[in-house]
């Protein structure tokens, strides 16, 4: 996970995150904005798979925090989605802990495997993963696994942040993810995700 | 790492490992076989298992593993892409009210410094700490011994008792005896002796006038081969003149001669 290759979302806005969180430390609302604009989607998947429908919520409660605690910050672009990503996870954490409700139910898995349908090709079951369902797929793992997994495919994490934001070491992290990331390929259907298929240099990370 | 149960299937394609069943022991990194691990049955048989049973997860491969497709897809089904100005709204707040409150010159805790290199500073310092520690202990060790072989050495033991001073006389007995009735010539001949009447000379003048230690055989025998007490201090001086002027000649000596020696092996080698 850590060293096979940052995640490309986390590649493509980093340069300009880190940059505007430079600015708003400097005072510059707008950049702030900015900042909260590219962090916002990450931060909200990642809490949905968390809280699930309270992850608007908990959000917010995480970006009153992010906005008062900014001036503490230090690092750069990559360094923001992984501290942010560790106050969201903190409220996220007290939210269910008020709540006394775990982040998934075992109910949900039962369904899911019902759920997949008549998808003649691995292909086609990708293309056509909805939100909902994509959501529904991750909180059905293990809490572990789904974090791991959402801070690497959504929040955009590497290895050693992933691991850093869950205070977990990044070789337990790593296999987390692994281990979640392959289950939900069996989910979806694709056997072969894993192994059979050449892929070209463009899509694998 | 696997806490979950190996499934007989999943163990008996353990690579090479000697033992049969790798559900024992922690499995560390049981990768490689996974590529040609016939993947089919099992894992088209976890889709139907209650989760935990499918042991088939404990294999996985040290590279990058090919997952790329699945995270992309999932990224973009799961990223909260629902714009919400209200709360970008609420956050801005925040954010100016912190700044106009001096929140933002809060000081930074270790949580919150996410600079890419911290760690590895750490390490970095942590090992540089290890080194410098060591190489004091060496040189703490090599400066001990020396004092020890040195002046500061005996003199201490000669002074509390006569038990530690066999460090000095063991070194002594066999040079003593040439040494002192050779006189000066001698200890350039014999370096080990050379340092040892020095040692002792330099014991001596610390120890002039304190008594006791200077009854000692070692200094008796120094005294001996300056032949009386009243000529130590020149015999003394006579001899660390003579060993620093040798060690400031001898480097140049050997040059010359080795140039020499080779210069008659060329001429040598030229007649024949």
């Amino acid at each position: 996970m850590g060293q096979g290759g940052e995640p490309r979302r986390a590649q493509a806005y980093d340069g300009e995150l880190g940059a505007a969180v430079a600015r708003a430390q400097e005072g510059d609302e707008a950049a702030f904005a900015v900042a909260y604009r590219l962090v916002q989607p990450g931060l909200l998947g990642y809490l949905r798979g968390l809280v699930g429908d309270d992850a608007e919520d908990v959000a917010s409660d995480a970006w009153l925090e992010i906005a008062r605690d900014l001036g503490r910050f230090r690092g750069d672009g990559a360094g923001f989605r992984g501290w942010s990503a560790t106050i969201a996870r903190h409220r996220a954490l007290d939210h269910l802990r008020r709540q006394k409700v775990r982040p998934r139910s075992s109910a949900l898995e039962q369904d899911m495997l019902d759920l997949p349908g008549p998808h003649s090709t691995h292909d086609q079951a990708l293309e056509s993963l909805s939100t909902e369902y994509a959501l529904d797929l991750v909180r059905a793992l293990p809490r572990d696994q789904a974090e791991a997994v959402l801070l690497r495919v959504v929040v955009g994490l590497d290895g050693p942040a992933a691991a850093r934001v869950l205070g977990k070491r990044p070789g337990a992290v790593r296999t987390a993810a692994y281990r979640g990331l392959k289950r939900l390929a069996q989910l979806v259907g694709a056997e072969s995700v894993t192994d059979e298929r050449p892929r070209t240099l463009g899509e694998s990370t | 790492m696997t806490g979950e149960h190996g499934t007989a299937d999943g163990n008996g394609h353990g690579m090479g490992d000697e033992r049969p069943y790798g559900e024992t022991s922690p499995a560390p990194e049981p990768s490689y076989g996974n590529a040609a691990f016939p993947a089919k049955g099992a894992q088209g048989e976890a889709v139907f298992l209650p989760r935990g049973a499918h042991g088939d997860a404990a294999f996985e491969p040290k590279v990058s593993y090919d997952h790329g497709r699945l995270e992309a897809v999932l990224g973009a089904a799961l990223l909260g892409a629902k714009e919400d100005g209200e709360a970008e709204r609420r956050a801005v707040d925040a954010f100016r009210v912190a700044r106009d409150t001096g929140a933002h010159r809060a000081r930074t805790r270790r949580r919150d410094d996410w600079r890419p290199r911290p760690q590895r500073r750490w390490g970095r310092s942590w090992k540089a700490t290890l080194s410098v520690l060591l190489a004091s202990l060496t040189l703490g060790g090599v400066a001990y011994a020396a004092i020890g072989a040195g002046g500061h050495g005996p003199a201490k033991g000669a002074a509390r008792d006569e038990g530690v001073r066999p460090s000095v006389t063991t070194s002594a007995p066999a040079p003593s005896p040439t040494a002192p009735r050779s006189s000066a010539p001698a200890p350039a001949d014999r370096p080990a002796t050379a340092k040892d009447t020095l040692a002792h000379c330099r014991a001596y003048e610390k120890l002039r006038g304190r008594g006791r230690a200077l009854n000692s055989t070692a200094y008796r025998r120094l005294v001996a081969a300056a032949g009386g007490e009243d000529n130590v201090s020149a015999y003394c001086a006579a001899l660390t003149e003579l060993a620093t002027d040798a060690a400031d000649v001898k480097p140049g000596k050997r040059k010359g001669q080795a140039t020499a020696g080779s210069n008659a092996d060329k001429n040598k080698s030229k007649k024949h």
